[in-house]
């Protein structure tokens, strides 16, 4: 669902933002895969935890390679808890966290930060809610109080709620107006969900963007800004001390909430392939195939994920090595399966060249899964994915960021950033068969969706 | 007490200056040159095992003559294989070791980045180099590339974002070179041959004018070795048209309006411009800063009075683009056709209010701590350090950029900033480039200025 997340802000100032996003969806696993040794940074001990007495979690990594910190807060809300008439509300609270609390008031958050030389964003999917905020080290204790004070007593000002809701309407517009996948992508999302939340899209529909009440936002407050609700993920040149002192002092004393209820839908079985045409000007039709698939816990979701580096990472990858570069049936191909609490989609997204019938894509991609579920994939092929996460997995723990969105994500999605740990030999287990085994298992025709965007709806 | 109300005073600029105080100075690195011109930088950083690879070449769109897109095409044909690494074979071995090799055209330059984890450097800059000296340029290839290229352009145009800074720069620098489209236009892709490639090729990608820097897990003299062995035999070249692009670029004298029809265009996207500075200007840093607090981060005063305070968009900034000998400068913002005229005018009242109202103490402050506090993480990786030095090397930057940076921002007093802005920030002569739906906003873009409308289905003009 590449095209779920909300961000709060993109391209202001000299750092695209869209980029912190879309690192973090890979991996930290391969640093004991092939032998190879772990950086420092990366031992299971150099992981510092602690939990505070309302419940937040906090994990902290000291690194001293530039005088700098960050600070991720991972909130387990998204649009999957929400309802309709209140859909994209997850989002719009994400914005609405900046827009001031009883110390800081509204534009105080921002102003305060950046004077002290820190920076923010936030970003929201179906499942979760991450603030990150970048720092010069020095500014720790303010960023601590800024924090502290919002998650304690935010104050949701009716005229900050109608100047955001025109933030988030042009957010939505603008999505639309630049890319034909917001549009393609949420339409298969609703077909392939027809009862769970993952139906509707992170920004919500448009008449329920118009029409959020004040106390549906005082209500998601309580429910889901709860300490215990969060986990925290601080990285950069720290110390264990002086975060637990500040932690302590700051969050502290906020109190701990009930757990929020649980999300209990569960999508029914799909009996049947199903098809959805959307249309829009465009040169040439745009594809996404959405296949049911397990959530991030679940034993197969390793098997899986090298099954979508199979298909298309890299120009050698079984997809663009076929529909792009021999039979030029396509211009782009992309596969992903991305981290959820619930069971979730395995994605295909094509661009179709010029002069192409959609159903040669189609039947190109299906005769590529069928030789998968046949014969199998090579060794040199499962090697070479693992390869290349391996790299990917470099380049992430390189930055401070990409230790903190890391560990965030393993504690969240899976259950324990310790679990990042035992990664390594749950792939390394991953074999030919395995591949085969859970492409035969949950590709099939019964269960998929099909998506095209054409300008021509009518032939 | 007074004194000890100066005392509480002097800690304060202690604790101001302590806040900072662990300048960022660039790592240790060095530098050499080949024979045949290539300048040479190695910086060991071990803190991950990989090593990275950034290459600049003189040979950018300025150079595209009357074949515009030719500069983008060459360098991406580059990995349509070398002898020995045919393509199929190229993208086979750097998927299997995990590697990359990305190579693109910008205004001025070529540049390729390259990646791989150090204990597979050898076979890396083994094809980088095949790459860089004797590529084959595969016919068969070429026209895959091309048709895909041409339909990328018939898409951008479904995308008001992608397509109007090429339509800023034809406004802006007319005939001038920096006025080149880099990705080219359907029309003039269209005509491209695998002997133009090869042709530009032979006249621009040469050593001397280029760099490469490598950066990361490797010995420095081992990786001399190394280089000197794979690069020395690239042959020389003398480059054709270098200097037009000092040719002086002609400055608007009045507001204009550029007016790019959609028809299915729901929002203005929209620039308003004017000419900037050249990357070498010594005011650089202070212009940095300064902008900062325009248009550079959230709480600028473009994204206060255009999102924070009004809704009217998701986001409002303002950017300069500065290349050798001349540069831009623009807001860049959208909004909903219906609140066309709001944003603009919310947009020009910023620009009035920043030559009147100037900056106070206390934001400047603020715009010093800020691009001091986000300094440091842009040169936190191999892949951005690698990146810097080939960037030192065009723009001839000495490390003083880097050394010096903290020191210089914090130079910057309300006085001199009063002066930044009154000689580069500028209030009149604006460009105006508006993609929007016509039949909606043309009556309220004549209140800038004289209007110039296009369709975006179009072929874009020569020059404006």
């Amino acid at each position: 669902m590449i095209a779920a997340l909300g961000c709060r802000s993109f391209s202001v100032g000299s750092d695209n933002h869209f980029n912190h996003m879309n690192m973090n969806k890979y991996l930290l696993f391969f640093c004991l895969l092939a032998g190879i040794s772990v950086q420092a940074q990366l031992k299971p001990e150099d992981v510092k935890t602690f939990t505070l007495k309302n419940g937040m979690k906090f994990l902290v990594v000291e690194d001293n390679s530039i005088p700098n910190a960050n600070m991720y807060l991972f909130y387990r809300v998204g649009s999957r808890n929400e309802h309709q008439g209140i859909t994209g509300l997850s989002h719009f609270f994400e914005h609405m966290m900046f827009n001031g609390a009883k110390k800081y008031g509204p534009k105080e958050f921002d102003r305060t930060m950046e004077f002290n030389g820190g920076a923010n964003n936030a970003y929201t999917t179906e499942n979760v809610t991450v603030y990150t905020d970048w720092f010069p080290t020095s500014a720790m204790e303010t960023i601590f109080d800024l924090e502290g004070d919002r998650i304690a007593s935010l104050s949701i000002d009716p005229k900050m709620v109608e100047s955001e809701r025109g933030v988030v309407l042009s957010e939505r517009s603008t999505g639309l107006e630049n890319s034909p996948w917001n549009l393609l992508t949420q339409s298969v999302q609703a077909q392939a969900f027809q009862e769970h939340p993952y139906h509707w899209p992170v920004i919500g529909y448009e008449d329920d963007m118009k029409n959020w009440k004040q106390t549906d936002l005082e209500q998601y407050f309580k429910t889901y800004y709860a300490p215990n609700n969060c986990v925290v993920v601080i990285a950069g040149s720290v110390k264990l001390d002086d975060v637990k002192k500040l932690a302590e002092k700051y969050i502290e004393p906020i109190p701990e909430q009930p757990a929020p209820p649980a999300v209990k839908i569960v999508e029914p079985e799909q009996t049947g392939e199903r098809r959805i045409m959307v249309r829009k000007d465009v040169a040439t039709p745009y594809i996404n195939i959405a296949y049911h698939v397990p959530e991030s816990r679940n034993e197969d979701y390793y098997a899986l994920s090298l099954l979508s580096d199979i298909l298309s990472s890299g120009k050698s990858s079984r997809l663009y090595s076929s529909l792009v570069d021999q039979k030029q049936l396509a211009t782009n191909i992309n596969t992903s399966y991305d981290n959820s609490f619930d069971p979730t989609l395995f994605n295909f997204y094509v661009v179709s060249n010029k002069d192409v019938k959609e159903a040669d894509i189609e039947n190109t991609i299906y005769e590529e899964l069928e030789k998968i579920k046949k014969e199998g994939v090579n060794d040199r092929e499962l090697q070479k994915v693992k390869n290349q996460r391996l790299i990917q997995f470099y380049n992430q723990v390189e930055t401070i960021n990409g230790k903190a969105d890391n560990l965030g994500t393993y504690e969240v999605f899976f259950g324990d950033y310790k679990k990042m740990f035992d990664a390594p030999s749950l792939y390394n287990k991953v074999t030919a068969d395995d591949i085969k085994r859970v492409a035969i298992k949950y590709l099939i025709k019964s269960g998929r969706t099909v998506g095209i965007l054409k300008e021509n709806t009518n032939e | 007490m007074k004194g000890s109300k100066y005392i509480i005073a002097a800690l304060f600029c202690l604790i101001g200056v302590g806040i900072f105080a662990q300048d960022y100075k660039l790592p240790a690195y060095q530098k050499f040159t080949l024979k045949n011109g290539l300048t040479v930088f190695l910086m060991e950083q071990h803190e991950v095992p990989k090593i990275d690879v950034s290459v600049i070449l003189p040979a950018g769109a300025i150079y595209d003559g009357e074949k515009a897109g030719l500069a983008s095409l060459t360098a991406v044909a580059l990995k349509h294989g070398t002898k020995n690494y045919p393509k199929q074979k190229l993208d086979e071995e750097l998927d299997f070791i995990g590697a990359t090799v990305n190579s693109f055209a910008g205004k001025e330059s070529a540049s390729l980045f390259a990646d791989c984890a150090s204990k597979d450097k050898d076979k890396l800059l083994d094809i980088v180099s095949e790459l860089l000296t004797s590529p084959v340029f595969d016919t068969a290839e070429f026209s895959k590339e091309k048709k895909r290229t041409l339909l990328r352009l018939e898409q951008a145009k479904e995308s008001p974002r992608s397509v109007i800074g090429s339509y800023f720069d034809k406004f802006l620098y007319g005939d001038h070179v920096y006025g080149n489209i880099i990705s080219g236009t359907i029309s003039s892709v269209s005509n491209l041959t695998p002997a133009d490639v090869q042709q530009f090729y032979k006249t621009n990608y040469i050593p001397n004018g280029a760099a490469i820097s490598i950066v990361g897990d490797f010995n420095s003299k081992d990786m001399k070795a190394t280089v000197t062995k794979l690069f020395s035999n690239w042959k020389q070249g003398k480059q054709q048209g270098s200097e037009l692009a000092s040719k002086p670029v002609t400055k608007p004298t009045g507001n204009r309006v550029l007016l790019i029809n959609k028809d299915d265009a729901k929002e203005t996207t929209f620039y308003i411009g004017a000419p900037g500075i050249n990357r070498n200007n010594p005011d650089f840093v202070a212009i940095e800063v300064v902008n900062t607090l325009f248009g550079g981060r959230f709480t600028s005063m473009l994204n206060d009075a255009l999102r924070v305070n009004s809704g009217l968009t998701y986001g409002a900034s303002s950017r300069w683009s500065p290349l050798k000998n001349a540069g831009s400068v623009y807001i860049t913002t959208f909004t909903a056709g219906k609140t066309t005229e709001a944003a603009i005018d919310t947009a020009l009242n910023v620009i009035n209010r920043l030559h009147t109202a100037g900056v106070d103490e206390q934001s400047l402050a603020s715009a010093r701590n800020y691009v001091k506090g986000q300094f440091p993480p842009r040169y936190e990786t191999s892949g951005q350090l690698a990146g810097l030095l080939t960037q030192m090397f065009w723009y001839k930057l000495d490390d003083s950029y880097i050394n010096n940076f903290q020191k210089n921002v914090d130079g910057l007093t309300v006085a001199k900033a009063k002066e930044i802005i009154a000689k580069y920030f500028p209030k009149d002569n604006l460009q105006f480039i508006l993609v929007g739906k016509s039949a909606d906003i043309k009556k309220i873009a004549e209140k800038y200025g004289p209007v110039t409308e296009v369709q975006i289905t179009e072929e874009p003009k020569k020059a404006f």
